[in-house]
């Protein structure tokens, strides 16, 4: 801690400066109050959504397109292929809304496949060489939250589209996650926050939150690190499978003597050993089959002759991974430092290096050579575009036809009701046929799921899989199918589930353009979802994160869907899902959900200031509590800007209550700010005292100056007869007198 | 039920502001808001926050009363809106006292005064209240009715006040004969 | 003098002079409820204006000649130190805006009291009180019937609105011998006054109520019939010609 004397003289925090001009004064008629500039703000908002290129009709696309083969092999090389007609069109999600790191690319890819790694004990063991300590999976798993360059994928009607921010989530198939966790998960998350808030150097505590050019206020980072935590939740869980794997990389090094042997003995553990998967999860996803080659220590073509090898036996989901076993320092010429995991859970974070301890090079994020890096990048470009979308297209295509198609004729909605008594009849594939033991269909009421090969199971697989490829059409329609299914054998859980995927999936869905009955429906579902996970199940976490989707792609809509998404963060907050933190991030959320609502174009109405405004206040007033002054300043700073043109020209309230509470909170706020810098109050707040005397002044007097006209013949009641009560401060007004 | 009621000026100024509860099914006509006393700057707030939605409507519908308009549901305050036609708006927040069933147990949510007053409010008196229409649901036609009823009230006595030729549109309305009106007609209707 | 009758004079004047609850006569920064301590002059019979009932009046009717001592006693008053004519006019257009923002607060109150009645009848005969006018011209039907018929027991003479595309927000009200001028002959050198201008200033105190800005003004306007006539130019600001086309496009009428 600096002493005051020596430290440069303090800027006191910006909603602090009383002189601040508000903005004019203001009147009835906003043309008058105001200058152009929400009118160039909303041309500005329209040419930003305006330039996200157009997208083809679906229909068109498709004709041009070859009919593909429902074979991954015979296209395998298509992704990594240059002249790809499409790929020079944006995604959806490019420039639409706040850029390419908004909320809702966030969420997008916080549904990114999970890929399972399984190494050889060799292989971790070449990998703690280098200095990591968690073996290979945590080597590469940076590296798959966001695959370099484009990724392609194909929709179920064929159409393709190119996606720059398309990830893998690695995990360690051999860890088992701990069950118990999800139950505390919300008290982890707040105490996570609480850390990040509480660590000294975390530029997320910071006064300053950037804002754009146009002065719309950016999410602060402390939200984006809530949301990304609340979706990076990794414990897999029957009534949904983004968490199940959909693929793993089976990996052995050059170093392994007998190393045909052990793939198969690792093949053989994750499919009947002891990293098995729990029964309820699809027992077939992709084998990739990897070869790490000790660049340092082994013989290149030994190891190439091997791979010649595995892809021999294995096939040709294989990869070559070249890496140095030398452990980089951060003095090597082409050292580079690993990115962190952007996905880390709650738990993650509270046990994680977050504070750097003594030495950097061993604690802190470690150093990779720069040919590593671009041999991983490689690695995980390859197995994401050439091995696991098209398996996921492919497992899409089959399942569609083989189960999904049946449903959506019109034999398959008289058999969704009367599904037992039909079955799948005499389905290609014997095993889809459901057991059809149970009462109440395929749901396994004693242990609470369905069995993975049942319809109801497969379908859900099959909307997840369209789902995290993003075909969000398919993906809705397919959970729509499903959720009477769900209500009908009481599967809360899953029926929870399928209705705020199929909520999320209409929201993210571009081409859908909801209007007031789509987001009616929307908010049905929502309703629907959080009733099933807190009432039925007492799923807290999912209650948390469906009503948060909701909220968070609801205010991307726009519209009327603003209002909703404050009623679902309200709601959020009403039933206790967040803690005290949750309860600020949420109240300024609930002041952007307000505040990114334009007022109609040419009228003053149709904008949410006031209530915004009130959000932020709210905000700055927990963040007080919660002894945060800058955070607090900050929002306050946003309730003026929000405010500005509803307060007066004095830059008032016109309510007394509200202008004394946030008197008093500027105040507060101011205190202990100053006592967080462990600044001497009594000389700091001296030269503002007279500010602030002026304006208790103006207070008293503000309600005189009010009159009802402001139009265009200036106080016609001030300089005309009749005002009694005035003559003393209105020298105008003699005319009493003299006559 | 507990209500509170103001007028305010074409430009947000408040001209008359008053809290009184339901006199209806034995209740004692005393509002007690779901705030903690510190706290009763929230109903300014939330007043003021509903005049976003008070604006969109007044130029959708052209009816004087535009029934209930907007709603926070933190602290379930209802705002009913009636707009004289000279500008001034009247906004009527009625807030249903809490239940002691319904409070939940979570803290934290206390802190945007949702949770406070649960045991302020007596057992007694508050499930007397609720059992009356008007208390038991803010949007029934009833409730509407009633409201109705009360605004066209205030509105006759709000006339009067704006002949005076002391009264300037936009002053502060202090006369204690009409709060004493304003306030029997809330014992009348409310 | 065959017709000396006025009615809506007579209702502002009837209400007026009986001020008694009202503010001004207690100190500001006491406000306090209890009736007796406040120092208020309550009337022997204890009757405020608030035990007064508004419609009592609606059909009584006033001397005309009452009426037009009254009003040359305002124009005798507004003349006060006036710098020309225009000052003259804005002064008169000052003292007729709240007359005009009272007015509305009282045409609607009575139409709502007894819908039966049918002096408010012109933009609806139902038994619905009126709406508040959302578009420019119902407030103009309004101005021009019920307004009218309240001051003057009669409905303007005309209304019509600018041909010239330069001018959409221009709109005219016509009165062919304005009842404010009857007995008012304008010296030679002020042949522009035109002492209607207070009743312009209803008017902009009616439109501004209703939320159209708007700025009012008289002009003769005589022809051989009417050497008295008068039009009342209301010009609509850019605000409420930008939330006319919005309101278009939303379909409200």
């Amino acid at each position: 801690m600096t002493s005051p004397g020596d430290a440069a003289p303090v800027r006191p925090p910006p909603s602090f400066s009383p002189g601040v001009p508000r903005v004019a004064s203001k009147t009835r008629y906003p043309n008058q109050r105001r200058d152009s500039s929400p009118a160039l703000d909303s041309d500005l908002v329209e040419s930003r959504i305006a330039s996200s290129p157009p997208q083809p009709p679906l229909s068109a696309t498709a004709a041009e397109l070859p009919i593909r083969s429902a074979s991954p092999y015979a296209r395998s090389v298509r992704s990594s292929t240059p002249q790809l007609t499409r790929s020079s069109l944006g995604s959806p999600t490019d420039g639409r809304f706040d850029g390419p790191d908004d909320i809702r690319s966030l969420i997008i890819r916080s549904f990114s496949p999970v890929v399972g790694v399984y190494a050889s004990v060799d292989t971790d063991e070449l990998v703690r060489q280098k200095g990591f300590q968690g073996g290979f999976w945590e080597l590469i798993r940076p590296f798959g939250e966001n695959v370099p360059g484009k990724i392609v994928v194909r929709d179920s009607v064929g159409a393709s589209r190119g996606w720059e921010d398309f990830g893998v989530r690695f995990v360690d198939l051999g860890g088992h996650p701990e069950t118990s966790e999800s139950q505390n998960s919300l008290s982890q998350l707040e105490a996570a926050l609480e850390k990040q808030l509480e660590s000294p150097d975390n530029p997320l505590g910071g006064v300053l939150r950037p804002k754009d050019f146009l002065s719309f206020p950016t999410t602060s980072p402390l939200y984006k690190s809530f949301l990304r935590q609340l979706l990076s939740v990794e414990t897999p869980t029957p009534h949904e499978t983004f968490r199940h794997p959909v693929a793993s990389v089976i990996v052995i090094s050059s170093r392994n003597t007998s190393p045909l042997e052990t793939l198969r003995r690792l093949y053989a553990d994750t499919s009947s050993g002891d990293r098995r998967q729990p029964e309820w999860v699809h027992p077939e996803y992709l084998r990739y089959y990897v070869l790490v080659h000790d660049e340092d220590r082994d013989d290149i073509t030994e190891s190439t002759k091997l791979y010649d090898q595995m892809k021999r036996h294995f096939g040709l989901h294989c990869h070559l991974l070249r890496l140095r076993s030398n452990q980089c320092v951060v003095t090597d010429d082409d050292s580079c430092q690993i990115p962190e995991s952007e996905w880390l859970s709650p738990s993650e974070r509270l046990s994680g290096r977050s504070e750097p301890l003594v030495d950097l090079d061993t604690d802190g994020l470690p150093y990779l050579f720069e040919s590593d890096v671009t041999a991983i990048k490689a690695f995980v470009r390859e197995l994401v575009a050439q091995s696991v979308i098209p398996y996921m297209e492919n497992r899409v295509t089959v399942w569609n036809d083989q189960v999904a198609s049946r449903r959506r004729g019109i034999s398959g909605r008289f058999m969704s009701m009367s599904r037992r008594w039909a079955g799948f009849g005499s389905g290609s594939r014997s095993s889809l046929i459901g057991s059809g033991g149970g009462i109440s269909g395929n749901f396994d009421l004693n242990h609470g799921y369905y069995k993975p090969d049942v319809p109801e199971a497969v379908l859900r697989k099959m909307a997840d899989f369209a789902f995290m490829l993003r075909d969000w059409k398919l993906s809705a329609s397919t959970y729509e199918l499903l959720r009477s299914d769900y209500a009908n054998d009481k599967a809360w859980k899953y029926h929870a589930g399928v209705h705020e995927m199929c909520a999320v999936s209409m929201l993210l869905n571009p081409l859908a353009m909801p209007g007031k009955t789509k987001i009616d429906d929307i908010n049905q579902m929502v309703e629907t979802a959080c009733y099933s996970y807190m009432t039925r199940c007492s799923d807290a976490p999912n209650a948390l994160r469906s009503l948060t989707l909701a909220m968070e792609l609801l205010k991307s809509r726009g519209g009327s869907g603003i209002e909703s998404a404050a009623k679902w963060a309200m709601r959020a907050m009403d039933l206790g899902l967040v803690g005290s933190i949750g309860q600020a991030l949420f109240s300024e959320r609930i002041s952007a959900c307000y505040a990114s609502r334009n007022p109609i174009h040419g009228v003053k109405w149709g904008s949410r200031h006031r209530k915004a405004g009130m959000w932020s206040v709210l905000a700055a007033d927990l963040w007080l509590r919660l002894g945060n002054p800058s955070l607090a300043s900050a929002a306050l700073e946003e309730a003026e800007r929000l405010y500005a043109d509803i307060m007066d020209s004095n830059g008032l309230f016109p309510m007394p209550d509200m202008q004394t509470f946030v008197d008093n909170l500027r105040h507060s706020v101011r205190m202990s700010y100053f006592e967080a810098r462990g600044l001497d109050i009594g000389e700091d707040t001296a030269p503002a005292d007279p500010l602030e005397t002026l304006e208790t002044e103006e207070t008293s007097e503000k309600l005189n100056k009010r009159n009802h006209r402001k139009s265009l013949i200036n106080n016609p009641v001030e300089t005309g007869g009749f005002n009694i009560g005035q003559e003393d401060d209105n020298p105008a007004n003699d005319d009493f007198e003299r006559a | 039920m507990s209500y509170y009621f103001t007028i305010l000026s074409p430009t947000d100024v408040p001209l008359f502001n008053i809290a009184f509860g339901t006199s209806k099914s034995g209740g004692d006509g005393i509002a007690r808001f779901r705030f903690p006393d510190t706290a009763q700057y929230m109903n300014q707030f939330i007043i003021h926050s509903s005049l976003d939605i008070v604006e969109e409507a007044q130029w959708m519908n052209g009816n004087l009363y535009l029934k209930h308009v907007d709603t926070y549901p933190p602290a379930s305050a209802y705002i009913s809106a009636f707009l004289a036609p000279s500008g001034a708006r009247f906004l009527l927040l009625h807030q249903p006292p809490q239940l002691p069933s319904t409070a939940t147990g979570s803290g934290s949510s206390s802190l945007l005064g949702a949770g406070f007053s649960a045991s302020a409010l007596g057992g007694g008196s508050s499930s007397r209240a609720s059992s009356s229409s008007i208390a038991a649901n803010p949007t029934s036609p009833q409730t509407e009715e009633a409201v109705r009823q009360f605004m066209n009230e205030v509105y006759e006595v709000y006339v009067k006040t704006v002949m005076s030729p002391f009264y300037r549109q936009g002053m502060e309305i202090k006369s204690p004969v009409f709060r004493t009106r304003v306030t029997a007609a809330g014992r009348k209707w409310l | 003098m065959t017709q000396p009758r006025h009615s809506a004079m007579l209702s502002i004047s009837n209400t007026n002079p009986i001020p008694i609850a009202n503010d001004k006569q207690q100190p500001p920064s006491t406000q306090i409820q209890n009736l007796a301590s406040t120092g208020l002059r309550v009337p022997s019979n204890r009757k405020t204006i608030y035990d007064r009932h508004l419609n009592r009046t609606r059909n009584a009717e006033l001397s005309r000649a009452g009426f037009a001592f009254l009003f040359a006693e305002m124009v005798t008053y507004a003349q006060r130190r006036v710098t020309g004519i225009q000052d003259l006019e804005r002064r008169l257009n000052e003292q007729g805006y709240p007359l005009g923002l009272r007015l509305l607060d009282l045409l609607y109150y009575r139409t709502m009291s007894s819908s039966t009645s049918s002096s408010l009848s012109s933009s609806s005969t139902s038994a619905a009180p009126p709406n508040r006018p959302l578009r420019i011209l119902p407030l103009l039907h309004l101005i021009h019937g019920p307004l009218w018929r309240l001051l003057f027991n009669r409905p303007a003479d005309a209304l019509e609105h600018s041909v010239s595309p330069d001018t959409p927000n221009e709109y005219m009200i016509t009165d062919n011998d304005p009842l404010v001028n009857t007995y008012i002959s304008v010296p030679k050198e002020m042949s522009m006054l035109n002492c209607a201008a207070f009743v312009a200033g209803i008017i902009e105190g009616v439109c501004d109520g209703c939320g159209f800005e708007a700025k009012v003004t008289a002009h003769n306007q005589p022809t051989e019939m009417w050497p008295g006539r008068t039009v009342f130019l209301v010009r609509f600001g850019e605000s409420v010609m930008e939330r006319e086309k919005v309101l278009e496009r939303a379909g409200v009428k």
